[in-house]
């Protein structure tokens, strides 16, 4: 019974923790972007910005909600729902400290992979449901490019998996305790490498961001959705980003391990998940888009022979290294 | 790296997508700790230069503290767009303009009315700030004219500057009058 | 063929034809579109086959105002057919006045009339390199960083002509006889400055696209222009530098003293979007080389040989007509004028570099994916009040 409480309750929390720090992330997102662009960013609301988020949530539920009149009215309506939902259920399986946590599966990576990349779902729903020529060429463009690139992330994430022998994620998490895997000699960097140019594409950000692809597809699949809506969707996509830093930081970077008293692990944690956040970011804001055709030809010519070729030297090594081997 | 820039094969294509990665980084890096260019502008203004063609607005005569206009209408002849409409009034020394109305939405503020002014009359401000939600607010008459005369600080140009800038072509060689003098405030 | 027996044959190309096709309608608001273009885009997939480009949005009868407006009124409204370049606009305007009624402009002038063309062309290849790379890269990703470095740059260009003239987009300059401004003080050590800065802002820029494998992949073998097509088109300036012609006005046919400086032509051979590219940076290097050589070697004397203008008919051109052309930033600009003696010109005839230039744009688009449509359309640099008038 306990148990079930516990779960309902951080659940809760998680969710309402979750979409205030979304909604500060974006913040940050874009003060960050405002200073390497020699701008200061949002200035105007609060000091130096900071009840911005708050402000343009009131704008946006404030504002008219637009059906086209063409558009295939129950997918259009559904769409956002069923896109956001795995973009937050993926953090059902994180646990933020030792314990601290909503269910920690004992197959939780696959969980969250499998989870994650649900939300192709909701965003083909969307630019179908729209019925406008650009949302349904992003979408096109969406299915391609997921689905390229989450084979090379499951590769990346699965060399951390191999190191520790777990699927845990909580188990993986320990497994750090001595030696960050990002630190592992050359496997563990080369698969922090990977696992961030899979992850960047898996978010569909730049250059990556075919779908969205303002200068050509206007906003891609979200091209007809104002107001709540289209929050729902911002929420779902930035949630989905914060999910991959948070695993990113919890498979590489020693989730809640650093100094100080054990109560700092989920601060360290959120640090460090912020950390990984901000060099997509850093990322983001530093390339010119690159051509689908050209996507997929990196994805399947380079990244997933690459990751592939990790994956295998990984088994090598663990087998070398284990007590048994070799 | 080979002519065409790009290297070819696994491991070329990776090593030129790295130091992609790296330059472009690195630049956004360097600009990262620049000092933003940013002017919070209603709070803070940037200094407009001497020249600057702003509001325009009509003068006093600054011997006899009388309103320079003699209303010979010149620049509402010259005015490109028109948007000048001038009435003169006789008077027994002087001419005075009866009306001047400028309609300020749809000027194209090319200083003509300023050069052509033989009494330096019309003239243009260091400010463009009248921003209002009611079109006839730019409409404006004789005496706003004159209170935006007062109101802000004017810039350098009037017409016998501005003429005596463009050297009459007939005299000795040498720097025109306002050569060097132009706006160097 | 009449106007509308061409359209008809262009719409002939795009009728269905049995294979899975989609008509996109790209503009005329759309973010890319580099004004008000409308080209609408027949795709098989990702891959345009056919392109019905549209314009016209942005027509003001630049060419009628023109008659309704004297010799010394229409300078400050030549300014605004192409916005991005002011200062061409009006020297072409005025040259072909200068040159029907045969008056001198003082070598001061001359020199000062280059001065702002070659800084404005460094203002308007700044836009250029922002917003194509904007094209590129979204306006949610590196192509802003890019974007809003070079509008940084180009500010700067702005202030000049602010403190020289007062205004920062639409100038009137020009004069026929002259110019209407000169240098105020300071202003000349304002300018190297200023260019010496953007010299060395030019290198970061490169690092950031020119080493860039992205960049490459995006531009590299894109909307390939051949020489034939270009000199048949009738493209000019870069695209047509881009595709091997080594052409320009100011080297052909010097006008405004351009025979006292040293500079090159860049030519590339390869008529991509990335040989457009190079070309416009070594343009880049080249304006601020003779904008160094006039600060250096500005002569003293009058700005105008006419007096300053005191009434709207001062002007007066004897009947004849001519033709007058300037190397603006996006090719050549060029002024036709029929004058019938009174203060008016009879009749004008605008020749804007971009119209011609995006004319090209049908026989390159087919084939190519929809992402290089914008590559391609940034690489063209169309300005449309150049192109509607």
């Amino acid at each position: 019974m306990s148990e079930t409480l516990t779960a309902v309750v951080t659940g809760s929390v998680l969710l309402g923790g979750l979409a205030g720090l979304v909604a500060y992330v974006t913040l940050l997102e874009r003060k960050f972007a405002a200073r390497m662009q020699s701008r200061i960013g949002p200035y105007r609301v609060g000091p130096h910005g900071l009840l911005q988020p708050i402000a343009d949530g009131v704008k946006l539920l404030l504002k008219e909600d637009i059906v086209p009149a063409a558009a295939d009215r129950p997918v259009f309506n559904l769409a956002p729902v069923i896109f956001v939902i795995p973009c937050l259920l993926i953090f059902a399986t994180i646990p933020f400290a030792p314990g601290l946590g909503v269910a920690d599966l004992n197959i939780g990576i696959l969980f969250f992979l499998a989870v994650s990349s649900m939300e192709i779902v909701g965003l083909f729903m969307a630019g179908w449901g729209s019925n406008n020529k650009y949302a349904l060429l992003s979408a096109m463009r969406a299915v391609n490019q997921i689905i390229s690139y989450d084979l090379p992330f499951i590769l990346a994430a699965l060399v951390p998996v191999m190191l520790a022998g777990s699927l845990k994620l909580s188990a993986i998490a320990e497994a750090q305790s001595g030696l960050w895997f990002v630190f592992y000699p050359v496997i563990g960097q080369l698969a922090f490498l990977a696992y961030l140019v899979s992850s960047v594409a898996a978010e569909n950000r730049v250059p990556f961001d075919i779908l969205e692809a303002e200068s050509e597809l206007v906003a891609g699949f979200r091209v007809e959705y104002s107001g709540m809506k289209f929050a729902i969707i911002q929420l779902g996509e930035y949630a989905h980003i914060l999910g991959t830093s948070f695993l990113g930081a919890l498979l590489f970077l020693g989730a809640w391990s650093g100094p100080g008293p054990a109560w700092l692990g989920p601060v360290w944690f959120l640090g460090k998940a912020l950390g990984v956040f901000l060099v997509l970011t850093w990322v983001r804001w530093s390339f010119l888009r690159i051509r689908v055709d050209q996507i997929l030809a990196i994805s399947w010519k380079l990244l997933l022979p690459l990751t592939l070729l990790l994956v295998m030297i990984t088994a090598v090594v663990v087998v070398w290294r284990s007590p048994g081997g070799f | 790296m080979a002519s065409d820039g790009r290297r070819h094969g696994l491991v070329g294509e990776s090593m030129d997508l790295a130091s992609a990665v790296f330059r472009a980084m690195r630049m956004t890096f360097v600009n990262f700790f620049r000092t933003p260019v940013t002017v919070h502008y209603p709070d803070v203004e940037r200094a407009y230069p001497d020249r600057y063609r702003g509001l325009l607005a009509l003068a006093y005569d600054k011997d006899t503290g009388e309103e320079a206009c003699i209303g010979c209408r010149l620049c509402e002849f010259v005015c490109p767009p028109a948007v000048i409409k001038v009435e003169m009034l006789k008077g027994e020394k002087r001419n005075y303009a009866k009306t001047f109305t400028l309609e300020l939405y749809a000027c194209e503020f090319c200083e003509l009315c300023v050069q052509v002014c033989p009494t330096d009359a019309i003239i243009m401000m260091k400010s463009f700030d009248l921003a209002t939600a009611d079109r006839r607010d730019m409409l404006l008459d004789k005496d706003r004219l004159h209170a935006i005369g007062l109101a802000h600080e004017a810039s350098w140009a009037t017409g016998n500057l501005l003429r005596d800038m463009q050297a009459p072509p007939r005299k000795a060689p040498g720097p025109g009058p306002g050569a060097a003098a132009g706006g160097g405030a | 063929m009449t106007a509308d027996e061409a359209r008809a044959r262009a719409r002939a190309v795009v009728d269905y034809t049995g294979a899975e096709r989609l008509t996109m309608n790209m503009g005329p608001q759309h973010p890319s579109a580099h004004g008000v273009f409308r080209a609408i885009l027949t795709l098989e997939g990702e891959e345009v086959v056919a392109v019905d480009a549209v314009i016209g949005y942005l027509h003001r009868c630049h060419e009628k105002l023109a008659e309704t407006l004297t010799y010394a009124q229409y300078p400050s409204i030549a300014s605004k057919t192409d916005y991005v370049a002011a200062m061409t606009s009006e020297l072409a305007y005025v040259m072909a006045a200068e040159r029907l009624g045969a008056v001198e402009v003082p070598k001061r002038a001359q020199y000062l009339r280059v001065l702002v063309a070659e800084l404005q062309r460094v203002a308007s290849h700044c836009l250029w390199l922002g917003t194509w790379c904007m094209d590129m890269g979204g306006a949610l990703g590196g192509g802003a960083t890019i974007f809003l470095y070079c509008i940084r740059e180009r500010e700067l260009v702005l202030d000049l002509f602010e403190s020289l003239v007062g205004a920062r987009l639409l100038y009137g300059f020009h004069q026929v006889g002259g110019t209407r401004y000169d240098i105020p003080a300071g202003w000349t050590a304002q300018c190297r400055t200023t260019i010496d800065l953007i010299e060395t802002r030019l290198l970061e820029y490169e690092q950031m696209l020119e080493g860039n494998a992205f960049f490459h992949m995006r531009t590299r073998g894109v909307g390939v222009i051949s020489r034939e097509l270009a000199e048949s088109v009738g493209v000019c300036g870069p695209l047509l530098r881009g595709s091997g012609v080594a052409y320009d006005i100011r080297r052909a046919e010097p006008y405004s003293s351009y025979e006292d400086f040293q500079f090159a032509v860049p030519v590339e051979s390869a008529g991509d979007c990335f040989a457009r590219y190079c070309v416009r940076m070594v343009e880049f290097r080249e304006s601020i080389r003779i904008v160094r050589q006039v600060l250096d070697g500005l002569p003293e004397g009058p700005i105008s040989s006419k007096p300053g203008l005191k009434s709207v008919a001062q002007v007066r051109i004897p009947k004849g007509e001519t033709y007058a052309r300037v190397e603006g930033a996006r090719g050549e600009v060029g002024c036709y004028l029929v004058a019938d003696g009174s203060a008016k010109p009879y009749r004008m005839k605008w020749r804007g570099a971009s119209f011609s230039n995006l004319a090209v744009l049908p026989h390159i688009l087919p084939g190519h994916k929809v992402a290089d449509v914008v590559a391609i359309m940034g690489s063209v640099d169309p300005v449309f009040g150049e192109v509607d008038r």
